[in-house]
């Protein structure tokens, strides 16, 4: 990686603090918004119309240091409660030709109006009142629509052209993204491509309180004494820029601006991070980490005369007043780090660089990407899953503080998760149906030559047995399945356990799976016909997203440490997931219990492994909290590995040999 | 009126001839009502005298307050300030590529102000920057960079030029109606901006005030504030606007453009290898920019126009402690294009 960190202490605690939201999102956002990145309003679509309802009202602002502002600000009317204020305003996302169509209704003391910087066509008023700069909807419950076609593709401002030194710090600001007509994929033509699930808006803003007092009150103030105390991404302040969108700590500043990225892999595109200066003042912001690529200013793409791309690439950045840029982030590896194959020699943080607060920690810096250290005694988070924070923030330092106390303010973190998302490997590995042969369950973390391995679960009989017999007594049950149906093997021969599960007498059914019935020796040794073991994981957060599994090992014959090739007739694999909701705990507790629920495709299921490693990831679609246990079992994930083999005639011995097994997730 | 576009044609002649070269007048005063069309000429490289003085004068705002300046002024004959009436901002000069300029700079500046003359971007030949009060200073140079340039006193750290001695210097090329050589930067109509800032405060007391006290309240475009800018710049629709932006102020200073984007062609006189289309475009301190507006068809989004307007807010006039709750906006740096 590029390592650009100054030795800034970042928040390293998201997991714990997490725990401290309220559910659920403030009313501005429409139902699913997600909880990170750009949220567009929905507004509504009528043939090639959107139509976005707005009212300026006023309102209150929470920040990080306790204070409560007052602030002017558009909200959305069609709002799930109707007009929940808001700031910054609602993001308006229109597609280039479409017809916009903005609405506003003032519940102001005095005229109120949009304008629409860097809309080229004309914007066409109805209604109103003919103000300085544009035509204004008069005060207390006055109103004016605007119309105009979306032009260029970009990223706007939308502000207020009325009483603007006033009404402008005031809060009446908002976003607006014209989207190219070739799809959310792009942020202009086809040279844009980026990645639609990392799309970012950073919208900075500053606020005089004494200002915002004086037009509470009704007091005076003298906008040539302009002293901003805060600074603002997005409407809120840091720390609290990284919660999540709708976080209900946050009810009227619903955008969170925490950027999100992994390393890039190949194909993979970048994020796309659409910056807009609201405020009066030009800020030098200043992205830690990766460089971003400056590819548009004010929604045109920067060229040559020869049409070229001109973008330029920063790790500092002036924004002016007013201005708007759009940045692709890509987070180059250059170390081609991965959890398994290339884990970089970090330790866990000096604690000298670690700022530990109740119990969580504010680390700064190292190690990267790394899992989580040992911790001092009561501090129960380093990071979620390894991840890295860069602070992205003003570099006029004083912006970078909440009323001149550091840091805060204009700043928000740029998290980087490690590729394909959060890595954990298993804490322990468990035997429901086999014998360890080898190995331990670090085995299971590295894709390497060293394998976990498993044979059948062996037995022997203690009376000779007839062609026709189908009760028949064990030496031992100990690590045959409990429960349920199962096959065994008693020479050449299949038979499924149906009845006398956990106990020494079986009912069984002979001449299974193709064989035929005979008879057996007393002492004849009794196989499993299958392996079963699962993996134990840990610490997966309440919350977590995306949830995908991944397998790799392989099949070998016999049941030695030596793997003999399968030549033919390859065991066949099923790989399940403990579901806690069944049956809880014990609905995993033995390979055939209710609980295990086999991974969907693809790859479709079973699978036939033979003595070459074969990986395999499945996906678990929606929400995973399922499959992420509670109470007692919080954060534990279970992965089960069934391997079965039957060769008609003649079926013969074989070994589990698992190689890696790994859980990727989107943390929450 | 205070306006801020120009004519072209040379205003004031009639200087002896110097053996075989005409000693031509370029320099051009803001006269003209805005918008005015440029008489273009094929110009061709001559021999150029301009003669200023840096004298003390006054300055009306557009709410009526007068305020002390120092300023640059036209004078009929070098060294002598009689008469001489300073203008904020000094007075606009205009040169052709090639020309040999002679500027001569007298300093009837209160006693104790050496004047220290400097144009940013062009070299002088060498010799003296200074003039003590009661003397004269000449600067020649060859104007072979076209281009849009800010004149200055760098006198007393800066207070002379907070004073108000500053000015706009153009060098045309040699094809008229163009900014530069390239065609791409042709123009109808031409503008000139020089944006500063005033606090009446400091210009009160120019050499005691406390820097660190330094608070403007006047934003000014051409020396005045709206509704003085207005009616603004008149260009019709189709046609090409040239914007030369001289920041003369203390701060960087960001002008948005409301209905229409503008081109940025050059910075400081040279050309961009990649102009580009700003919306909110910032001027350092010090700086020059070019910029160049395609009218559009439709009125804009104002009754006035295309508020062309200081983003940083700085659309108020004069003091503003009084008003409850200030501010109350539609002053300052603000003026309009329209057809």
């Amino acid at each position: 990686m590029r390592q650009r960190a100054l030795r800034l202490a970042v928040a390293g605690t998201l997991a714990a603090g997490m725990a401290l939201l309220a559910p659920g999102h403030a009313e501005a956002l429409p139902p699913g918004a997600p909880k990170i990145g750009m949220v567009c309003t929905p507004g509504t679509v009528s043939g090639s119309t959107h139509t976005f309802n707005l009212v300026a009202k006023t309102g209150y602002i929470d920040t990080p240091d306790g204070n409560s502002v007052f602030m002017w600000s558009y909200a959305n009317a069609d709002a799930p409660d109707s007009g929940h204020f808001q700031t910054p305003g609602p993001v308006l996302c229109v597609t280039q030709g479409q017809t916009v169509v903005v609405n506003l209704t003032n519940t102001l003391p005095e005229p109120a109006s949009i304008v629409f910087p860097g809309q080229d066509a004309a914007v066409t008023a109805t209604g109103g009142v003919a103000g300085l700069l544009t035509t204004e909807a008069a005060a207390s419950s006055g109103t004016v629509s605007y119309s105009f076609t979306a032009g260029s593709p970009g990223t706007y401002l939308y502000e207020s052209g009325s009483n603007v030194a006033k009404q402008i710090e005031m809060g009446l600001y908002g976003a607006l993204i014209v989207r190219p007509s070739a799809g959310p994929g792009f942020a202009y033509g086809s040279t844009t491509a980026f990645d639609p699930s990392r799309e970012y808006l950073l919208l900075l803003s500053e606020i005089d309180p004494d200002l915002h007092h004086a037009v509470e009150t009704g007091g005076s103030y003298d906008i040539n004494a302009l002293h901003n105390r805060y600074f603002a991404v997005n409407g809120r302040e840091f720390p609290d820029t990284i919660q999540d969108n709708g976080s209900g700590l946050l009810p009227n500043q619903p955008y969170g601006s925490l950027v999100r990225v992994q390393p890039t892999l190949p194909g993979s595109a970048p994020a796309l991070v659409r910056m807009i200066n609201a405020g009066a003042l030009n800020h030098p912001f200043h992205p830690h980490g990766n460089h971003t690529t400056l590819i548009a200013q004010d929604g045109r793409l920067l060229l040559s005369p020869g049409g070229t791309s001109a973008s330029t690439e920063h790790f500092g950045e002036t924004i002016a007043s007013g201005q708007t840029q759009d940045f692709l982030l890509r987070w180059d590896d250059q170390d081609k780090w991965d959890p398994v194959t290339n884990q970089l020699p970090v330790p866990p943080p000096n604690y000298r660089n670690v700022f530990f607060k109740d119990s969580n920690t504010w680390y700064g810096g190292s190690p990267y990407l790394g899992y989580k250290g040992t911790l001092p005694t009561g501090v129960v988070s380093q990071n979620i899953c390894g991840e890295w924070y860069f602070p992205w923030h003003s570099h006029a330092l004083n912006e970078f503080t909440n009323f001149d106390e550091g840091f805060g303010g204009m700043a928000t973190l740029l998290r980087v998760d490690p590729p394909g998302g959060c890595f954990a490997s298993p804490a322990s590995a468990s035997l429901i149906g086999g014998v360890l042969n080898s190995g331990t369950v670090a085995n299971l973390g590295v894709d390497d030559s060293s394998y976990y391995v498993v044979n059948p679960r062996t037995t022997s009989r203690t009376s000779a047995t007839s062609a026709s017999q189908t009760s028949i007594t064990v030496a031992s049950a100990a690590g045959f399945p409990t429960s349920g149906a199962y096959y065994i093997r008693i020479d050449s021969e299949v038979l499924q356990v149906t009845g006398g599960q956990g106990t020494t007498t079986w009912t069984v059914a002979r001449g299974q799976l193709g064989t035929a019935a005979a008879t057996h020796v007393n002492g004849a040794v009794v196989t499993a016909l299958a392996t079963d073991w699962y993996a134990g994981f840990a610490g997966v957060p309440a919350g977590a997203g995306n949830l995908r599994v991944t397998y790799k090992g392989k099949n070998c014959g016999g049941t030695t440490t030596t793997c003999t090739a399968i030549a033919s007739n390859p065991p066949q694999q099923t790989v399940k997931i403990c579901n806690w909701t069944i049956a809880g705990a014990a609905g995993c507790s033995s390979a055939t219990s209710t609980g295990w629920v086999t991974l969907p495709p693809p790859p479709a299921q079973p699978q036939s492994v033979g003595s070459t490693d074969v990986s395999s990831t499945w996906t678990l679609p929606g929400s995973p909290a399922a499959y992420i246990g509670t109470g007692s079992n919080a954060g534990q994930v279970r992965v089960l590995v069934h391997t079965q083999r039957y060769t008609s005639p003649a079926p013969t011995a074989f070994s589990t040999w698992g190689n890696l097994m790994a859980l990727t997730y989107d943390a929450p | 009126m205070r306006v801020h576009a120009w004519k072209t044609e040379p205003t004031r002649g009639g200087k002896p001839q110097i053996q075989k070269t005409i000693k031509r007048a370029a320099l051009v005063l803001i006269l003209v009502a805005a918008g005015l069309g440029v008489t273009g000429s094929v110009a061709s490289a001559a021999a150029v005298s301009i003669d200023l003085c840096a004298t003390t004068g006054t300055a009306t705002m557009a709410d009526g307050v007068t305020v002390p300046i120092w300023g640059f002024g036209l004078t009929a004959a070098a060294g002598d300030c009689a008469g001489v009436t300073p203008s904020l901002p000094g007075p606009a000069l205009s040169v052709n590529d090639g020309d040999t300029v002679t500027i001569s700079v007298t300093n009837a500046l209160p006693a104790g102000h050496d004047l220290s003359f400097e144009i940013p971007g062009i070299a002088f030949d060498p010799g003296p920057v200074d003039a003590a009060v009661g003397t004269t200073v000449t600067r020649t140079f060859i104007a072979n960079d076209p281009g849009t340039y800010s004149y200055q006193s760098g006198g007393s750290a800066g207070r002379q030029a907070a004073m108000g001695l500053y000015g706009a210097l153009v060098v045309r090329p040699s094809t008229p109606n163009q900014a530069y050589d390239p065609p791409a930067t042709a123009y109808d109509v031409e503008a000139l901006l020089v944006l500063s800032a005033l606090d009446p405060a400091f210009n009160a007391a120019p050499d005691t005030f406390n820097m660190h006290a330094y608070r403007a309240t006047y934003w000014l475009i051409n020396g005045t504030s709206y509704p003085d800018t207005a009616p603004g710049i008149t260009a019709a629709a189709g046609q090409r606007v040239l914007l030369r932006y001289v920041s003369a102020g203390y701060d960087n200073t960001t002008m948005t453009l409301l209905g229409v984007h503008q081109r940025v062609v050059a910075r400081d006189a040279r050309l961009l290898n990649n102009p580009f289309d700003a919306n909110a475009e910032t001027i350092p301190a010090g700086a020059t920019e070019d910029t160049i507006v395609t009218m559009p068809a439709g009125a804009g989004p104002s009754p006035h126009g295309y508020p062309l307007y200081n983003r940083q807010l700085h659309v108020t006039t004069g003091a503003q402690a009084g008003g409850s709750p200030a501010p109350a906006t539609g002053g300052g740096m603000l003026t309009f294009i329209h057809h």
